[in-house]
């Protein structure tokens, strides 16, 4: 009997310790993960705004001695052809890639190890006033007599959270702006939010309260089987079936638009939000209907001064989720928005969504390098954007639940 | 004056009040006591049609408050309710401030301008004996009141909206003693003005606060006369059984 006494209390004892020790692990989890992402995020800042291994080089003649990002991609797009944009003389840009140096000097004449190419290319630099050379560091001249270095900066701050350009696999300076990508993923939740809302909203209001029993037990688990649809077919119907339809209502010369984007997370998030709402509705204490309804309230005049301020944590819950969803939903928007990173205009603009451009870009991006470490970034915009909204819902609903 | 002639309410093939008749006299009360499940809060419930608001039901019979056929297909459900004011088993605030709450029933029936509404709400709660315990706080939750206070709150929630009738479906039966001698006092007081209804499981409290007594059981009205008559000399031997708390 005293032996049984003490196994159960071991076993008790083991239990205990398990779930406590499964509830450390967990967050511990949780914990590395968000550390894990914001370092590599912000090893972003650490990179240098020209491409790693090389260096920029003009002529020393020339007044320019510093030049942004954007002001290096212009010149290297052709975008802009004469320094005195950037306030230099009035003098023609020559633009100078590396390997342009093997059309005038074969590749056998530069020695052993390449140790004349820096002399050659120095000269070439020493030449032109208006050259501007990309170089790689190891075979660069030395910057004096004639030739001078364009510094690079850290990318900063204001570079990627004001950044206005997307172009993080552009030479020889990657642009790593996140307002596009920002501006597509609100436009895109902006549009899912405001057409599933109302609806879902109205569906639940509709399941809840004025619908049969029969129609209710029919349609709930038709609804709620629709939330188990994987993604990617919710995106193979955007791209067949919806950005069409779009594109000949609006006359559009391409149906994959912001608007495809909306609907396809509306639709997908129109579930949840049913689900959730109607739930809460329903939890609202029958006492609650019929003291409304006993004071002489019509049902409609229960259902909004009663039933929805009883359920609205519940409702800004479903609401939560929903944006939610819409903000970090991937797949589906990558196959329907287009994916063109730039800020987007209007709703019939192509945009690329921050999830999107994470799934699309990690693939192809080198480990650890620039873009690399950007990616991680939008996924630490991602989650302060997720939490600032789930904080933010807590915080409406408990100013202003009366419930205990 | 409410009468009700030969109801019978079925939930489904259930058979809940057999057979029932009865007439309740204008600013007195009466109380209705019997076991659980005897029917007694379903036919409280007739008198402002809150049994509509269950599914498969069935009702045969008829109603009367104040020379009307409530079941009459012409009679507007929401303005008999607002005439047949109701107090339910727990108290049950809306989540509202207290103002909000008494409020409510003059704001959904667009009675009246705002004065009217500051003056009705202020006259509710004094009726309902609460006006001094609230006066300082209308504007904070109803949830932050005590459960008897709550239960007051309905009171005058109902009673705000001017109703003739106040049906009252164990009112007391979640509160503590003093909270319940309080609504007993507030029943006694409201008498004069209001026709009163109130389903009980307390029989010292149907003898406190009532005029007459129904009593039922299984659906049947086994007994109904004066209270003082019901409790010292009962007709019926179930009556008496019930009352000496023999059963029940």
């Amino acid at each position: 009997m005293i032996k049984n006494k003490f196994f159960k209390r071991l076993i008790e004892k083991g239990v205990e310790a398990m779930l406590t020790l499964s509830g450390a692990v967990t967050s511990i989890i949780i914990l590395f993960m968000c550390i894990f992402l914001f370092v590599e995020g912000f090893g972003l800042f650490k990179s240098s705004t020209v491409e790693e291994g090389y260096s920029i080089y003009v002529n020393s003649e020339n007044p320019v001695s510093e030049l942004s990002p954007q002001e290096l991609k212009q010149i290297f797009d052709s975008e802009v052809t004469n320094w005195k944009e950037f306030g230099g003389k009035d003098q023609a840009i020559r633009v100078y890639r590396f390997d342009e140096i093997f059309k005038t000097y074969p590749e056998e004449e530069m020695g052993e190890d390449f140790s004349i190419l820096p002399i050659v290319l120095g000269d070439v630099v020493r030449e032109n006033e208006g050259i501007v050379a990309f170089l790689p560091t190891d075979f660069a001249p030395e910057a004096n007599n004639g030739i001078k270095m364009i510094p690079a900066d850290q990318i900063s701050f204001s570079d990627f959270f004001l950044g206005e350009e997307w172009l993080p696999t552009a030479t020889p300076s990657p642009l790593f702006g996140l307002m596009p990508l920002l501006l597509g993923t609100l436009l895109v939740s902006l549009l899912a939010i405001s057409i599933a809302l109302p609806l879902g909203l109205g569906v639940a209001i509709y399941l809840s309260e004025l619908a049969d029993e029969r129609t209710r037990r029919f349609m709930k688990p038709v609804i709620e089987l629709l939330a188990g649809i994987p993604s990617v077919v919710y995106g193979f119907f955007g791209l067949v079936v919806l950005a069409p339809i779009i594109q000949k209502t609006f006359n559009l010369p391409v149906g994959e638009t912001a608007l495809t984007g909306g609907v396809i997370l509306a639709i997908m998030a129109l579930p949840t939000i049913i689900s959730i709402a109607e739930d809460a509705m329903r939890n609202t204490p029958r006492e609650m209907r019929e003291a409304s309804l006993a004071l002489g309230a019509t049902k409609w005049q229960t259902i909004y001064k009663v039933i929805i301020p009883y359920s609205k944590s519940g409702i800004s819950a479903a609401v939560v989720l929903g944006i939610g969803r819409a903000i970090g939903e991937t797949m589906a928007v990558l196959m329907v928005t287009g994916n063109g990173a730039m800020i987007p205009g209007s709703v019939f603009d192509s945009v690329r969504t921050i999830p999107a451009t994470i799934a699309a870009e990690l693939g192809e991006a080198p480990f650890s390098g620039p873009h690399y470490q950007s990616l991680f970034l939008l996924g630490c915009v991602l989650f302060v954007i997720t939490m600032v909204i789930s904080v933010a819902s807590e915080v409406i609903s408990k100013k202003q639940n009366y419930k205990h | 004056m409410i009468e009700a002639k030969n109801i019978n309410f079925y939930y489904d093939e259930f058979q809940a009040l057999k057979n029932i008749s009865m007439k309740m006299e204008p600013n007195s009360v009466t109380a209705f006591i019997g076991p659980s499940g005897c029917g007694k809060s379903t036919f409280l419930r007739l008198f402002n049609r809150m049994n509509d608001l269950i599914d498969n039901t069935r009702m045969e019979g008829e109603c009367i408050v104040d020379n009307q056929n409530i079941y009459d297909k012409k009679m507007n459900v929401d303005t008999l309710r607002k005439q047949v004011g109701m107090v339910f088993q727990k108290p049950n605030p809306f989540p509202k401030t207290i103002f909000e709450n008494v409020a409510y029933g003059l704001r959904v029936n667009d009675l009246g301008n705002k004065q009217f509404i500051q003056e009705r709400v202020e006259e509710s709660l004094i009726s309902a004996a609460l006006w001094d315990e609230v006066k300082d706080k209308l504007n904070k939750s109803a949830f932050e009141l005590s459960g008897g206070q709550q239960q007051r709150l309905c009171i005058a929630r109902a009673l705000a909206v001017s109703p003739s009738v106040i049906l009252m479906d164990e009112p007391a039966s979640a509160l503590d003693p003093i909270s319940t001698l309080k609504i007993e006092e507030l029943i006694h007081d409201l008498k004069k003005d209001y026709t009163i209804v109130i389903v009980t499981h307390n029989m010292q409290q149907a003898a406190r606060v009532s005029d007459k007594t129904g009593f039922f059981m299984l659906g049947e009205l086994v007994e109904y006369s004066d209270t003082k008559k019901m409790f010292l000399n009962p007709e019926k031997e179930e009556t008496q059984n019930y009352i000496t708390g023999r059963f029940g």
